[in-house]
């Protein structure tokens, strides 16, 4: 699973790669994290603002902080 | 070595004013209200009228709404900026939005009301609006033809609408920000008087008039034993949230509900009126107190009714905002303070003492070339009101100074390009200027019609002009 955190480097998009992270060891998942902070990078989703959460290339989140329980929901196969 | 002790001194009782008098009642319900528009109103909510279809008289005011609503940190308004114009409503908007974000938002706007006055907040708002939309138009008539590196996404705009109680929420925080600052009468009504007895009360009073003196000239504030206890209060809050609030995204802990209640309480304190007199302190509670003491109860049903985590991300916001801008404006205030007993105010009248087309550009070269942190824009603004500046080329200044910093300018070339970036700053300076000649004629008494003709002919005239000097240009 390959998991992309966009966001410019701000406190928010940092809570978010932290919030993924214990959810995705909570799972037990493996997964591959990857921090987007090039704003050409980010602007090719189709997201408006940061932080937004990316997994597998499908924008599941943006502009707002998810609950543990939704990032969990999305992370389940 | 005296004076050293006069500018630290002066620096000391600027801080001590400033938290006593301006960050109780209009910049803690403000980063409450920061925190609640970043946490609670979903961005969607905005965005979704500034897809790449929205007409104009849409895209224009949405611009400036999402400017002033979702804009509170720096770290939002570059992607926005950059996703407004790349794949939604295009260059015009997307500046409008950049201009108007910095002088628009909460924060900005509640702070200048307190310290400068409404009338300075009222006027930053509406000419920040009137010429962010003005310059919006023209960077978009002026680069017309050159759409090429856009590529509308119109799926990034889908629909999304901000929850009622979201909305009743937010509304509860900002009404107990302007009933706790709002200057009118009937706010000040008297509803009861209690005298407590306390021999020292006046000799406490002078100590402290001794060492933070009252200055009018200079616009030294003094401080009074109530502001005292106010410091007091917010240092214990400071304390308490450290834990209380900057850990609240882990779950709610004893900390988190004692600094609400001692935010809740002190902001009850703080619209007491307190007065030292001969046989102690005369303590009035004023339609004021009542008003935020009700407000502050209401606010605790409503936030029962969300979910838990929503309101930890709220706190958490909050906590972060102040943390970022909190810091920077104590040194800021402190610094001017120090400054203060430096400029003559002879400089500054000669200088730009009456509201001349030079004394303007005064005002927006020195926004230019000072940076100054969000917010500090404000206690240098009201140094150089009390040191005699005309309020034209203040508002100049303060239309300048966040909206041209060289971050910013940086910024937005690498988004939009030097060209665009640089005629965007030319046109900032230019309106800034006649931003703050508009407002100085209607401070020394022209007539609001014979103004706002001015200012929209003039606009009218400049658009008219590049239509005609676009038409002629063969294609």
């Amino acid at each position: 699973m390959l998991i992309k955190i966009l966001g410019t480097g701000c406190a928010k998009c940092n809570r978010l790669e932290q919030l993924t992270r214990e959810a995705v060891a909570e799972l037990g998942i493996d997964a591959t994290f990857e921090h987007v902070k090039e704003m050409d990078r980010i602007m090719a989703y189709p997201v408006m603002t940061t932080p937004a959460l990316v997994i597998d290339e499908a924008v599941k989140v943006s502009g707002r902080m998810p609950s543990r329980e939704e990032i969990v929901g999305w992370l389940k196969p | 070595m005296e004076l050293l002790v006069t500018a630290l001194q002066s620096g000391l009782a600027s801080l001590a004013a400033y938290l006593a008098a301006h960050v109780l009642l209009c910049l803690v319900p403000a980063f409450f209200i920061a925190g609640a528009l970043s946490a609670l109103v979903p961005q969607q909510s905005i965005l979704r009228f500034l897809g790449p279809d929205a007409p104009k008289y849409v895209s224009y005011p949405a611009a400036a709404g999402a400017g002033s609503l979702l804009a509170v940190c720096s770290c939002t308004v570059q992607p926005l900026f950059a996703g407004i114009y790349g794949k939604g409503a295009g260059l015009g908007p997307a500046i409008t939005f950049l201009f108007f974000a910095p002088a628009a938002n909460i924060l900005a706007l509640s702070y200048t009301g307190v310290a400068l006055g409404a009338d300075f907040a009222i006027a930053r708002i509406l000419l920040a609006l009137v010429f962010g939309i003005g310059i919006g138009l023209l960077m978009a008539l002026l680069f017309r033809g050159d759409e090429k590196a856009r590529s509308p996404m119109p799926e990034a705009f889908s629909d999304g609408g901000i929850p009622r109680r979201n909305l009743a929420f937010v509304g509860t925080l900002v009404a107990l920000l302007i009933a706790g600052t709002l200057k009118v009468d009937w706010l000040q009504a008297e509803l009861a008087r209690v005298t407590l007895a306390w021999d020292g009360a006046a000799a406490a009073q002078a100590l402290l008039d001794r060492l933070v003196p009252v200055d009018e000239l200079r616009g030294a504030e003094g401080l009074s034993l109530q502001g005292l206890a106010l410091i007091v209060l917010l240092g214990l809050i400071g304390a308490v949230a450290w834990r209380g609030l900057g850990k609240v995204d882990e779950g709610f802990n004893r900390l988190t509900a004692v600094s609400l209640g001692l935010t809740f309480a002190t902001l009850a304190f703080a619209a007491l009126g307190v007065r030292a007199g001969s046989e102690g302190l005369g303590i009035t509670v004023t339609v004021r107190t009542l008003a935020v003491a009700v407000l502050c109860g209401l606010l605790l049903p409503q936030a029962r009714r969300f979910e838990a985590w929503d309101m930890q991300q709220w706190l958490w916001e909050t906590w972060r905002f102040v943390k970022m801008i909190f810091p920077l404006l104590v040194v800021g205030v402190f610094l001017v303070g120090v400054v203060r007993t430096f400029i003559q105010p002879e400089w500054i009248q000669a200088i730009a003492g009456s509201n001349t087309v030079l004394a303007n550009l005064a005002g927006v070269v020195f926004g230019v070339f000072m940076y100054f942190p969000t917010l500090v824009e404000v206690p240098i603004a009201k140094m150089f009101l009390s040191l005699g500046m005309h309020p034209g080329p203040l508002i100049a200044y303060l239309m300048a100074d966040p909206e041209l910093s060289l971050q910013s300018i940086l910024i937005t070339s690498a988004i939009i390009g030097k060209l665009k970036a640089w005629t965007y700053v030319g046109l900032v300076a230019l309106f800034a200027t006649a931003a703050g000649l508009a407002y100085g004629a209607w401070v020394d008494g022209m007539a609001f019609a014979t103004l706002a003709l001015m200012v929209g002919g003039g606009l009218a005239v400049l658009l008219l002009a590049l239509r005609l000097i676009e038409r002629r240009r063969p294609c």
